[in-house]
């Protein structure tokens, strides 16, 4: 089964669009690496804003006829096709492709409510063409509006990406609740919380080692943390070049941590049968 | 994309941690085995060059050309065989009519001749209503030949079912399809058109102009030709006239096994069809015409190649009237043609018949107007009129 990941967090600037796009990236690297038969990445990007879409394929041009609004909107029936159709390659990596967003997903939600079977508007169609991939990655909007569930009903991992500060931190059992809510509500037996990314990590602030400790020590969400990404102004520098941090600078603190945290999601895939 | 040293850095850096990933277990990710999965039907496109051919030639060259898609290429196909069933007195409305009704006990004792593509549709839709209701069992053979974003796997073997599925996604009232079909894909690597002819040959109905097809593929392979991957006209299988296997020596028996173990006589036979006219090539195709019967058309002129092709349709001719239909014609073709020339080609027609007469029984003929007319006293009717005509005939031969 191929894995799905979704990043999520309904705060923004947390770095779900930086993790989702370097994760992407690294995930297709690594498996063709390893002489993995397959490795390309689908990068789908839920959120309007379209800022991963921008990174990846160096425009946000998309529109009614070439993004994610397009399949959501398409007929049942070739909605499947219509998704073949919108994916474009990455600038980045030939086994990167990506699905992209469009300022028009704004109104999408809005012009879906109502029609039954809307939050399956995604996961119906990616179901039959997701054994093409060795790995999809979604970024989500900062809201859990109707395109993260989306998401998240087309999705078997939940990685959280969180700031370690106070608030972000206190909101974190909030958003694996809904997270949770989403998997029991809508019968997604798959989906489950796969992991807390901390980003924006800075060591010289006495409180973000504090909560990273408390985060370590937690019963639960100690065993769910994955990775901790340095606060790096690579990271920023390299979104401003429309490049991956890897590519941006591969020794920065932030691309070697990136590059552990999808060594993990790598092993996971493996263990999958990719 | 990214500067290649650019991309050396991040491989380094991945590799890294990829090392430690694939410590213990170097082997977890290599996987070329042949795999089964259920793939979008639209992700899935028949080989152009496959030399057994399931649409009729017009709609073949126009589906793999893009002119039209596979429901449009069906919807032509059904209106065909409307056409041609109408014209024979059987309309039908909904491609499920073409299949018998269970109810119509009488039915099974009528013995239906249906032309070529009323045939085939025929098949389709019971291939259709078998997949309906026991599911797809077998699946189809299918190469990936994706490239960048553009994801595509190739039929190696399955075109039938692949055409049947379409036919019950988009023709059938009343199926609810998921739009998947079940692929066995073969690695790129391991595709080759040995392997593919061994896949048809293994199959009973392959045509003998679809073994030329075979047979020429096989050769223009060994002979380092390229085979394309978009729909060829026959002067492309026909290259193979030129070559042999004299030079070749070390492929002979496989080609010989690829194509069901035939021997070189057969081969050779086989490959001479290819000298047929593309019309004569396309009706032989279309009619399952044996090899036997096409050998001594081949060594005729081409321009009455798809007359005596027509004739051996309309009159199911025997190979032995074919052969000597064929002696005389050459003969008569030689020392006549300018004659032929002013000729109507029905006279011609009628004349070449009359050469077979000796060797066909009033119960055959009869038997083959019936089937022809449909109708007894039109058939008699028909009768009397060529009793009229050979009858003035033979008083401009007495004058």
């Amino acid at each position: 089964m191929t894995r799905v990941f979704v990043f999520t967090n309904h705060k923004g600037g947390v770095g779900k669009s930086t993790s989702a796009t370097n994760t992407a990236l690294g995930i297709a690297g690594m498996l063709r690496r390893a002489g993995a038969p397959n490795s390309r990445v689908l990068l789908i990007d839920t959120d309007s804003q379209a800022h991963a879409t921008l990174v990846t394929t160096g425009t946000k041009d998309y529109g009614t006829d070439n993004s994610l609004y397009t399949v959501l909107m398409a007929d049942r029936k070739n909605a499947a096709q219509t998704l073949l159709n919108c994916i474009v390659q990455s600038t980045w990596d030939t086994d990167l492709h990506i699905l992209p967003a469009s300022p028009m997903l704004e109104g999408a939600e809005r012009e879906l409510m109502g029609i039954a079977g809307a939050p399956y508007r995604l996961a119906d169609p990616l179901s039959r063409i997701i054994n093409r991939y060795a790995a999809v990655v979604i970024d989500t909007r900062p809201s859990f509006s109707l395109m993260t569930e989306m998401g998240l009903i087309a999705a078997t991992d939940a990685i959280v990406p969180v700031e370690p500060r106070y608030l972000e931190t206190v909101g974190l059992m909030s958003v694996i609740g809904k997270i949770n809510d989403i998997r029991e509500g809508w019968r997604q037996p798959n989906l489950r919380v796969s992991g807390i990314l901390i980003t924006k990590m800075n060591t010289r602030i006495r409180g973000h080692n504090h909560l990273l400790d408390e985060l370590q020590t937690h019963s639960v969400l100690g065993k769910l943390l994955l990775g901790v990404v340095p606060a790096n102004e690579a990271v920023s520098y390299a979104h401003q070049n429309h490049q991956s941090v890897f590519s941006y600078d591969p020794k920065a603190p932030a691309s070697k941590a990136y590059a552990q945290f999808v060594g993990k999601l790598v092993q996971r895939i493996a263990k999958g049968g990719a | 994309m990214p500067p290649k040293n650019q991309i050396q850095r991040i491989d380094e850096l991945l590799g890294s941690v990829t090392e430690e990933l694939m410590m213990g277990n170097p082997q977890q990710f290599e996987d070329n085995s042949i795999r089964v999965e259920r793939l979008l039907l639209e992700m899935v496109r028949p080989d152009p060059v496959q030399p057994r051919r399931v649409l009729p030639e017009q709609l073949h060259f126009a589906f793999h050309n893009n002119r039209l898609t596979p429901t449009q290429a069906l919807k032509e196909l059904v209106q065909l065989v409307q056409v041609a069933a109408r014209q024979r007195g059987r309309p039908f409305n909904n491609v499920l009519e073409l299949l018998p009704n269970p109810d119509d006990e009488g039915d099974e004792d009528k013995s239906v001749h249906l032309s070529p593509e009323e045939q085939l549709l025929h098949d389709l839709v019971n291939l259709a209503i078998t997949i309906r209701d026991d599911g797809q069992v077998n699946p189809l053979t299918v190469v990936d030949v994706s490239q960048g974003v553009t994801q595509q796997f190739r039929i190696e073997t399955g075109e039938r079912r692949y055409w049947a599925t379409w036919l019950l996604r988009d023709f059938i009232v009343g199926y609810n399809s998921d739009g998947m079909i079940p692929c066995i894909i073969i690695p790129t690597e391991r595709s080759s058109v040995f392997r593919q002819a061994k896949e048809n040959t293994a199959r009973s109905g392959l045509s003998a102009i679809a073994m030329a097809r075979q047979a020429a593929l096989l050769v223009l392979t060994v002979h380092g030709y390229e085979i394309p991957s978009h729909a060829v006209a026959n002067d492309f299988y026909r290259q193979a006239l030129e070559l042999d296997l004299r030079g070749k020596r070390e492929y002979t028996e496989s080609i010989l096994t690829a194509m069901g173990g035939i021997d070189k006589g057969h081969l050779y036979h086989y490959k001479t069809l290819l000298r047929l006219s593309d019309e004569a090539m396309e009706l032989a195709d279309r009619h399952n015409i044996d090899e036997k019967k096409l050998r001594y058309v081949v060594t005729l002129p081409t321009e009455f190649h798809a007359e005596i092709v027509r004739q051996i349709i309309d009159f199911n001719l025997t190979s032995k009237q074919v052969k000597e239909l064929c002696a005389g014609d050459g003969l008569d073709t030689r020392s006549q043609d300018d004659e032929i020339e002013h000729l109507p080609a029905s006279a011609v027609k009628l004349a070449k018949i009359a050469q077979a007469s000796n060797t066909t029984s009033a119960q055959d003929l009869a038997q083959a107007m019936m089937r022809q007319e449909g109708d007894a006293n039109l058939a008699r009717a028909r009768l009397q009129a060529m009793r009229k005509l050979l009858t003035d005939a033979e008083r401009y031969l007495t004058e």
